[in-house]
């Protein structure tokens, strides 16, 4: 089974329901800074992308995460200067980092100690790529303009150097340990399903 | 220069010895595999039941590992030529886009990185697009592509009336004849790409605003106001430059995903990351005075609701 498939983690549980819309205060600088995606756009874009160059055979599994979670988790990355695994830890306590991700409504679990691991995130940033990229900033830049908010009249061109930075935690590290994890805890499962009696 | 290690553990030193005898190990493995990859290509290109998709993504990454071992191989005679050794010509395995950027650093050895280039809106820093190329060319060889694909974002509008390209303003770098040239062609000005170090004109005169459309040959399709605004603008261009600033606070200056497409995905998060906070600003008119001032020129922002005065009776 595939990763993405295999590491889905539902927001569902058993004690009282939040509204995330209506938690989080419409001046919050995260919310106002969500609400400026051309979400549905961007969406369909790296859903298209994905199925053209990945088509699944199968329809059996796990429905994967919605993209609009992953795509508003990787970009909420930059925009707050976090880790893979810093951002999806706000994404379980945070109420705004939810309303961001499109998050309408939550079943509070306190047992649940995640909504998305970072391995998926990992996953879904290795299936990004330049035509990609290029399309999502296109359509960022064609919906400022339909808005009237940015003119092209006069633009300013620049360059500035970049240099490869150190990644302690890198993909394939998240991947492997992820990997570590899952035997990890297979092999513990596995005494205690013996234990339990037969009925 | 490339460092072998942390830096915080001493002064890295550059063992040019080292990275020779590395690269030398790396062409005889490619030796071996090269061989073999073009066995592959032709196994590929012949009748092998496989979909058409699949069979295009796979010769895909066989050229573009072939490649890699052609770059490596090419870099490699340079070095081996008996001329004396640029110390940034060094060979990276890992990562053959990687360049050195000789760029604005002035008192330390080159580094080894990218160099992305971006085109923005003079007022608010909204960047329409980015490039981010292999390697370290001219900085004039980015204005065509990313001018491109702005054109292709206003192509995508809905509205009857599309937005155009006025004016482009840039560096020192860009003072290119053929690109003047290309961009006169396409019904650009470009009195904003300086041509000496001496600072531009803010206001011209109205012989020279004449001069300008006469020079670039655009008349007809440029107004006198117009060529007044890219003056200003490429006057400004020092002062409104702090979006890279900001892009550089939001971990652009440090790249952390690997290779190529992994710069691409960090700068093109980052910029859209940059390009919403700028949205906000701009909702909440939280501009400077200078970008206001620019904004209520090309009739962007709305009336200051502040001076409407409601009659008292």
């Amino acid at each position: 089974m595939r990763l993405l498939r295999h590491l889905q983690h539902w927001l569902t549980g058993r004690g009282p329901q939040i509204c995330v819309g209506d938690f989080v205060p419409e001046a919050h600088p995260l919310r106002q800074w969500a609400d400026t995606f051309p979400w549905a756009a961007l969406v369909a874009a790296v859903d298209r992308s994905v199925a053209q160059r990945f088509p699944t055979k199968t329809t059996r599994g796990r429905a994967p995460i919605a993209t609009r979670v992953l795509l508003a988790l990787e970009l909420l990355k930059h925009e707050l200067s976090c880790s893979d695994e810093q951002i999806c830890s706000r994404l379980r306590t945070d109420l705004a980092v939810m309303y961001a991700c499109g998050i309408t409504e939550v079943q509070v679990e306190r047992v649940q100690g995640h909504f998305v691991l970072p391995e998926v995130l990992a996953q879904f940033r290795g299936r990004l790529d330049e035509v990609l990229m290029e399309e999502l900033l296109s359509l960022q830049a064609t919906a400022a303009l339909e808005a009237g908010l940015v003119s092209p009249a006069h633009l300013v061109v620049d360059t500035f150097p970049s240099e490869q930075g150190s990644q302690r935690v890198n993909d394939a590290a998240t991947l492997y340990k992820a990997k570590k994890k899952s035997s990890r805890s297979s092999r513990t499962s596995l005494p205690r399903a013996r234990r339990r009696p037969r009925r | 220069m490339r460092r072998f290690g942390r830096q915080c553990r001493g002064h890295g030193k550059v063992f040019v010895k080292l990275v020779r005898e590395t690269e030398q190990q790396l062409l005889e493995v490619g030796q071996q595999v090269l061989p073999l990859a073009q066995a592959a290509q032709e196994h590929l290109d012949g009748k092998t039941p496989m979909p058409r998709e699949v069979q295009r993504r796979l010769a895909a990454q066989l050229t573009d590992a072939m490649e890699s071992h052609q770059r490596v191989a090419k870099q490699s005679r340079r070095l081996t030529q008996g001329k004396k050794l640029a110390h940034y010509k060094i060979v990276n395995a890992y990562d053959g886009t990687i360049a050195p950027i000789c760029k604005g650093k002035s008192n330390c050895p080159a580094q080894f990185g990218k160099k992305p280039g971006l085109i923005a809106e003079m007022a608010s820093g909204f960047t329409f697009a980015l490039h981010l190329p292999v390697g370290n060319p001219a900085d004039a060889s980015y204005v065509l592509p990313l001018v491109d694909k702005v054109q292709h974002a206003i192509a995508q509008v809905s509205d009857r009336r599309k937005p155009v390209i006025h004016s482009l303003a840039g560096d020192l770098a860009l003072n290119d004849a053929a690109l003047r040239a290309t961009l006169h062609g396409r019904g650009i000005l470009t009195v904003g790409i300086p041509r000496t170090i001496e600072p531009l004109t803010p206001s011209p005169t109205q012989a020279e605003v004449h001069h300008i459309l006469q020079e670039a040959g655009l008349h007809r399709q440029r107004t006198p106001h117009q060529v007044h605004l890219a003056c200003a603008c490429g006057y400004s261009r020092p002062v409104v430059e702090s979006f890279i600033e900001n892009l550089l606070c939001r971990g652009a200056a440090h790249i952390r995903y690997k290779g190529h497409r992994g710069a691409l995905v960090h700068m093109g998060m980052t910029v859209m990351a940059h390009n919403a906070a700028t949205l906000v600003r701009i909702e909440l008119n939280q501009l400077s005075k200078r970008a206001q001032k620019l904004r209520r020129l090309l009739g962007l922002k709305p009336s200051n609701i502040n001076q409407y005065k409601v009659k008292k009776n």
